[in-house]
């Protein structure tokens, strides 16, 4: 999965969730979710941090499967142990929308996790034209959120140094970061300039890669293949 | 070649007094010059307006001209300016652009329109060039201070520019690191033709490779070129600039040592993989001041991160006996902090509410925060925002806040951080006199040996993850 291009990952994926919405059928959201955290596995993603991000889509999951549950047509039915078959209108509910969510949280981390986002913005601009004060722009904006994540902290901290203890995300806290973020933004639009960087300017290409096999045949499964089979099958 | 400034008067706000008042130098490519001079006397302004990227980002020409070899680098687009000047920054934390270094140097390439297929080859022979091979595959933010800069000298040595521009380049860095990169820099200069202005308040990494010492005052270039051979103490220390192996001759008074305050038992702290303190241990006593030392990259900064709550790490670290992560809320300032950057302290609206703003309750807070504003000659400016003041006087506040109420233990990262003589010499005075005054346990790191030799009471270097005794400071 690492090593299929990013567009065409995202294009296939993308496709992928809207036969998904199409079909209001939990066998193949599940079957999306469980081959997406699959996938993610062969692909070597830590398991770890695969653990981390499914925590709060299990437990959406679990929320959204009692709230389709509880609120389906004949969900005012009580429940009862005999009825726990899958063709009970309630339960199918249920299973459908958290299994929705599963399967599009499973795609979503999938395309997150398998990809690396240099390649994916160069991707982007090489395939969909995406224009590259734009492309160059989020990359830079992107390595900001680390930094910006531990402005927050030395903020913080600087309170704390002071005896003052602020609430997370308190305005007092994010006044002098967005001071902060300003001053980056010019910094880095100077250091960007300073290197050759202009929105304007013809660049060359380092890894200009051309789609392979392995990418077209995504694209094919995904935009011809999955909505064919979703339309045959009953 | 030359960089020529012609009658140039610059201000960063039109309705401000001119920092550059009327400027006129020239400074040769043939040679290798070095501008020094007070903080806040217009230095790194000139090395911006020779980059281009003032007035075009910031502040405003009011009459005169400057040209690189015969051209204003402001009207050129940004692939051909680079090619004429390249600039090296004074923050390393925000002047890369991707993730990688390897990305990193790619996108310079690219952005000159180097071919493809050289691209790999140009970035390794950079990289190889700064010693820092090993570097290629790293993140950007793993890399330390020293090696930030070593990187951005890789990116310039990539682009090739006519002109290197460094804004001190060693500020940040040790003096293994700085001797080895001034030598590269020699090396760029000799072989590749490269015209070299830096800018730095210490000279002691530059005697060996400068050609030339200029003077900057109020914004105007003093006449004399001076040789670094023929540079005397005595020069150097009427000029405010800091003097290789000359004591800063600090009146302290002799050390009491109290109650231990902050105690570390067996810290350690990884950054991803890479484990940066492996169990430091150490003790700091009331009354005493302690040095820490080492080389860029050694986790002087990851310490100090830990003990401000910046990064989580394991083991102990006590204050008064007290885990640092748990304490009280009354217990709060009891660990003061001076961060690298002074900006980093600044949490108000206003120079007197930074004051102000630890002395909540006091009803004398007012007076206070008068009488430490007029002695650090910032009364005047009590009601701008912390921000719109120039580096110095941003870390003369900084330390300032930090004396309002009384802490324990004052924490600081590079309190002198790309400051000259006078104002390292007035910052250590005053964090020092709180330490002995207010029975205050102060842990600074620098990696200026002298200052550490003459300040701290106790010198600690930090090498391969721990805390040892430092040769020399009677340990």
């Amino acid at each position: 999965m690492r090593t299929l291009d990013p567009a065409c990952k995202f294009v296939s994926l993308l496709c992928a969730t809207f036969v998904l919405a199409a079909r209001h059928d939990p066998v193949w959201n599940l079957a999306a979710f469980f081959l997406a955290v699959g996938w993610m596995l062969i692909s070597r993603v830590r398991g770890k941090t695969m653990g981390l991000l499914l925590l709060p889509v299990l437990l959406t999951a679990a929320g959204m499967f009692f709230t389709g549950y509880r609120f389906s047509a004949d969900g005012a039915l009580p429940f009862r142990a005999e009825t726990l078959h899958i063709g009970d209108s309630a339960l199918w509910n249920g299973l459908t929308l958290s299994s929705r969510v599963l399967a599009y949280a499973g795609l979503g981390l999938l395309f997150a996790l398998t990809t690396d986002r240099v390649d994916m913005v160069r991707s982007f601009q090489r395939r969909f034209r995406l224009p590259q004060v734009f492309a160059y722009g989020l990359l830079a904006a992107w390595g900001i959120f680390p930094q910006a994540a531990r402005e927050y902290r030395r903020t913080k901290a600087a309170f704390r140094a002071r005896g003052i203890r602020v609430a997370p995300m308190s305005p007092a806290l994010l006044k002098p970061l967005l001071v902060k973020a300003v001053r980056w933004s010019e910094e880095l639009s100077v250091a960007m300039e300073s290197k050759g960087f202009s929105s304007g300017a013809e660049r060359s290409e380092f890894a200009r890669s051309r789609l392979r096999r392995r990418d077209w045949a995504a694209l094919l499964c995904g935009c011809v293949l999955l909505p064919l089979a979703a339309a045959l099958w009953k | 070649m030359s960089i020529r400034f012609e009658d140039l008067e610059f201000s960063y706000f039109a309705d401000r007094r001119a920092v550059l008042p009327g400027l006129t130098a020239e400074f040769d490519a043939e040679e290798i010059t070095v501008l020094t001079g007070a903080s806040g006397c217009g230095k790194s302004t000139l090395l911006y307006l020779a980059a281009g990227a003032y007035p075009h980002s910031a502040g405003v020409v009011r009459r005169g001209r400057v040209t690189v070899d015969g051209e204003e680098p402001g009207a050129l687009a940004p692939p051909e300016r680079c090619r004429r000047v390249g600039m090296m920054f004074q923050n390393p934390e925000l002047q890369f652009c991707m993730d990688t270094v390897k990305n990193e140097l790619v996108f310079c390439l690219e952005n000159i329109r180097t071919p493809p297929e050289k691209i790999e080859a140009r970035l390794d022979e950079a990289l190889e060039f700064c010693g820092i091979p090993h570097l290629k595959e790293r993140a950007l933010l793993s890399l330390s201070g020293g090696e930030r800069q070593k990187v951005m000298l890789a990116c310039l040595t990539a682009l090739e520019p006519r002109w290197l521009l460094l804004d001190e380049p060693f500020a940040n860095i040790d003096d293994a690191s700085a001797r080895a990169i001034a030598a590269k820099l020699r090396q760029l200069h000799r072989e590749r033709g490269m015209g070299i202005l830096a800018v730095d308040h210490r000279l002691d990494n530059w005697l060996a490779v400068a050609d030339t010492v200029r003077v900057m005052e109020g914004g105007l270039l003093r006449p004399e070129r001076m040789e670094p051979a023929g540079l005397t103490p005595e020069t150097l220390e009427a000029l405010g600039v800091i003097v290789p192996g000359r004591s800063y001759a600090p009146a302290l008074a002799p050390a009491e040592p109290g109650e231990v305050v902050l105690e570390l038992r067996g810290l350690t702290l990884s950054h991803g993989q890479n484990a940066i303190l492996k169990g430091v241990n150490a003790a700091f006593r009331a009354g005493c001041i302690y040095a820490v030392v080492g080389e860029s990259g050694c986790g002087k900064s990851s310490l100090f991160g830990a003990l401000s709550g910046l990064y989580p790490y394991k083991g102990q670290a006590l204050l008064e006996g007290r885990e640092l992560r748990r304490l009280r809320r009354a217990d709060l300032g009891k660990v003061g902090f001076v961060t690298q950057n002074p900006q980093d302290q600044f949490v108000s609206d206003t120079v007197r509410e930074e004051i102000t703003v630890g002395l909540r309750g006091d009803p004398r807070a007012g007076e206070q925060s008068e009488a430490i504003l007029r002695k650090i000659g910032l009364w005047r400016y009590r009601d701008i925002s912390p921000y719109l003041l120039s580096q110095g006087q941003q870390r003369r506040l900084g330390v300032a806040a930090l004396m309002a109420y009384p802490c324990k233990a004052l924490i600081c990262d590079e309190p002198t951080y790309a400051q000259d003589r006078n104002n390292t010499r007035a910052i250590m005075d005053a964090l020092c006199r709180q330490a002995r005054e207010h029975g205050v346990a102060l842990v600074f790191s620098t990696h200026d040996r002298q200052l550490a030799e003459d300040y701290a009471d106790e010198i600690w270097e930090l090498r391969e993850g721990a805390l040892h005794a430092y040769a020399g400071s009677g340990l």
